[in-house]
């Protein structure tokens, strides 16, 4: 070993979702201990894995119990682990056939076969025509964040059960897909699309994948007219033209809603109930992050670093931290990164049996990058 | 008779090194180009900070005869943060290779690391402002995709977008001269395109699209300008961001996406660390293990970005309408 080579360890707490580790290098081999499975010994359990980057992305050899305390060998196919390098935008992942967007509050999304997504991911849409004048077009092209319900479904946050809305089925003529966007959040805050606004005293922006701002954002909207609520455009300003009008986040619900102190009592009411017709050209409704009014960075918590780096919010209320050092709260921030993945690939011979374990297993990994490799 | 040929008297070296280096392939860099600059002072933390004054409300009511001052107003502003990220990367170079190599290997490779490093300032700049800039999707082509391909229109529409937000333009007009085939430039905004649309360009060159060999003089061209139209002359690059495939029309049919970016002045900033940005570095093998066999040539910088104007910025996405060479 010398100077140039590279070790790293680590403990997480799995959650039975892919676990991304964060590495300043792409490693070239990683083993980790499931110590819960390990102790336990029961049937299914994962207890060490391996996995070489001569073998291949997205694959591990592992060990498992195939009874209690009882131990083989195993490898798992796909969704296994895999290194990445989140550098640059606009790259996705494979193309999903989608058979099915029904009609509801959260359109539910059927995928020919299995997504392999996680809730959290981010998707867009493409070809949603049922027929050349009706299906949902007019949702093509937004990033949306899906929550699972199933191996071939996912809901995502847009309320498709309007009028001008139809089912998207097996015999739709657009070809209906699906692709993962593989690194939605490299720099952020930025401008996201708005799904609902909910007009009042204060103003309720939901938006269709994760806004990532946080208390005392400042933001701008840009709202094309056929939308509805134009007077939350920064321009034109009647009072002062030429100047800007922004609002700040007051509130941060969870990854897609914030409220924002604008009193909208009076505005036009937001309108996503789009016509196919519309569709060349139709551009969206947006909230694009501007500045913010904070003088501090992340609070200190009970798990945290002491100064606690920015971070994501994908889904929920997770927050998800960026390898980043400490920044001022609502500052702009580079989100690249680098590292390894462990999937919540199978073992070809026990679908029981997940790589990264049950949720609640703690599990060492180390990873290592070589000074030298040599192939066969 | 025996003729002695390189069959049996061949060369004893069989090949000549060419004196001169060739080319390596290099996109033009347009995002650094229409970005102000900032340079973070040492020992300036984490977050540079900007402080942007709002327009005080014009008094247009008349005061009366009241001898009653009106209410004062308050004076606000936006402040802007954008956080300082670092950035590097390197060779690890054998010394039997410099002392092998007939080429100038620490020269070379020295100055792709600067270009890699140039072309890294560029690339971020360029994946955020697609990140946090609004988006606006062209509707003035007739190609059916949504986003459509570019029409008149569209540039008409971003411009006046960018005029009514009263975004500074970067270049001056030039004024019509008495030569064939030419046309007057109006003042202008940039927008940073796509080489892949320039056959669409052309295609609206008898709608108004100007090319820049068109223009009354090149003097205040840039080298990556493909042309103008209306108030935006266009630029460029093969690294201009482009989503494969993520547009799909009625019939099943897909097409590529493509992000123009227009802006005004300011609308950018590349924010820099004092100190810390553009450093080559060369550490002797003497550095490395005992028997000192190993040089390292390595380039850092710090970078951070903001849109500071976030009213002089919009990306104007489309579709393509003339075929992809290969």
């Amino acid at each position: 070993m010398t100077e140039y080579s590279r070790q790293a360890k680590g403990r997480f707490v799995s959650t039975g979702g892919a676990k991304v580790i964060n590495l300043p290098f792409q490693p070239d081999y990683v083993e980790f201990i499931n110590y819960t499975a390990s102790a336990s010994g029961s049937d299914n359990g994962v207890p060490f894995a391996y996995w070489d980057s001569l073998m291949g992305q997205g694959v591990a050899v592992i060990n498992r119990f195939q009874a209690a305390n009882q131990l083989t060998t195993d490898t798992v196919d796909t969704l296994g682990i895999t290194t990445f390098s989140a550098g640059q935008l606009l790259q996705f992942g494979p193309t999903l056939t989608v058979t099915d967007v029904s009609k509801a509050a959260a359109a539910s999304v059927t995928t020919s076969g299995a997504h392999g997504l996680t809730s959290g991911d981010v998707v867009i849409l493409e070809g949603l025509f049922e027929t050349s004048t009706t299906g949902m077009p007019q949702i093509n092209g937004i990033p949306f964040t899906v929550t699972v319900t199933g191996s071939t479904t996912f809901t995502i946050p847009w309320n498709t059960s309007q009028s001008n809305y139809t089912t998207i089925s097996g015999a739709a003529t657009g070809t209906p897909r699906a692709k993962k966007v593989l690194y939605p959040y490299l720099y952020f805050p930025g401008q996201t699309f708005i799904s609902a606004i909910t007009t009042g005293t204060t103003t309720t922006i939901d938006t269709t994948d994760a806004h990532n701002f946080v208390v005392g954002q400042e933001v701008a909207f840009r709202i094309p007219s056929q939308w509805g609520t134009v007077q939350l455009n920064s321009l034109p300003n009647t009072l002062t033209p030429g100047s800007p009008v922004y609002g700040y986040v007051i509130a941060v619900t969870d990854y897609n809603t914030v409220v924002v102190n604008i009193d909208s009592s009076a505005y036009t009411a937001f309108n996503s109930n789009q016509t196919v017709a519309s569709v060349p050209g139709l551009s969206y409704a947006q909230i694009v992050a501007v500045g913010d009014v904070n003088t501090g960075g992340v609070q200190i918590s009970s798990t945290s670093v002491l100064y606690p780096p920015p971070y994501t919010m994908p889904i929920g209320t997770t927050r998800v931290n960026t390898i980043n050092g400490p920044a001022i709260q609502g500052a702009f921030v580079n989100n690249t990164s680098q590292g390894f993945v462990i999937g919540s690939g199978v073992a070809e011979g026990d679908a029981s049996a997940i790589l990264v374990g049950a949720a609640e297993d703690v599990i060492y990994w180390r990873a290592y990058l070589h000074d030298m490799s040599i192939p066969s | 008779m025996s003729i002695t040929t390189t069959g049996n008297l061949g060369p004893m070296i069989l090949q000549s090194l060419a004196p001169a280096m060739l080319y390596v392939p290099t996109p033009s860099m347009n995002y650094i180009t229409v970005c102000d600059k900032m340079s973070m002072p040492p020992n300036g933390g984490t977050t540079a900070r900007f402080m942007r004054p709002r327009a005080l409300t014009p008094p247009t009511v008349q005061l009366g005869n009241s001898g009653i001052d009106p209410p004062a107003q308050v004076p606000q502003r936006d402040i802007i943060d954008a956080q300082m990220a670092f950035f590097g990367t390197g060779c690890i170079i054998n010394e039997q290779v410099i002392l092998q190599d007939q080429e100038g290997v620490l020269a070379w490779v020295s100055e792709r690391l600067a270009v890699a490093m140039r072309q890294a300032e560029d690339l971020i700049l360029r994946d955020y402002i697609v990140s946090a800039a609004s988006i606006i999707n062209a509707g003035g082509g007739s190609n059916g995709f949504n986003p459509t391909n570019l029409g008149m229109s569209d540039f008409s529409l971003v411009a006046t977008t960018l005029d009514t937000n009263n975004a500074y333009k970067f270049m001056s007009g030039i004024e019509g001269m008495d030569r064939f085939g030419t046309g007057p430039v109006r003042s202008a905004y940039f927008m940073l395109s796509s080489t892949e649309l320039q056959s669409d360009f052309d295609s609206l060159v008898g709608s108004g699209f100007l090319n820049q060999w068109n223009y009354p003089t090149n003097a205040s061209a840039l080298p990556a300008e493909y042309g103008s139209a209306y108030n935006i002359r266009v630029l460029t690059s093969s690294e201009a961001p482009v989503a494969r495939n993520a547009a799909i029309n009625a019939s099943g049919v897909s097409a590529d996406v493509y992000y123009n970016t227009v802006v005004g002045k300011q609308a950018i900033t590349h924010i820099n660390q004092d100190g810390y940005s553009m450093n080559l570095i060369y550490r002797d093998p003497y550095y490395s293990g005992m028997l000192a066999q190993n040089a390292t040539l390595a380039v850092k910088f710090a970078q951070a970005q903001a849109i500071t104007q976030d009213t002089a910025i919009r990306n104007i996405i489309c579709t393509r309408n003339s075929a992809l060479g290969v």
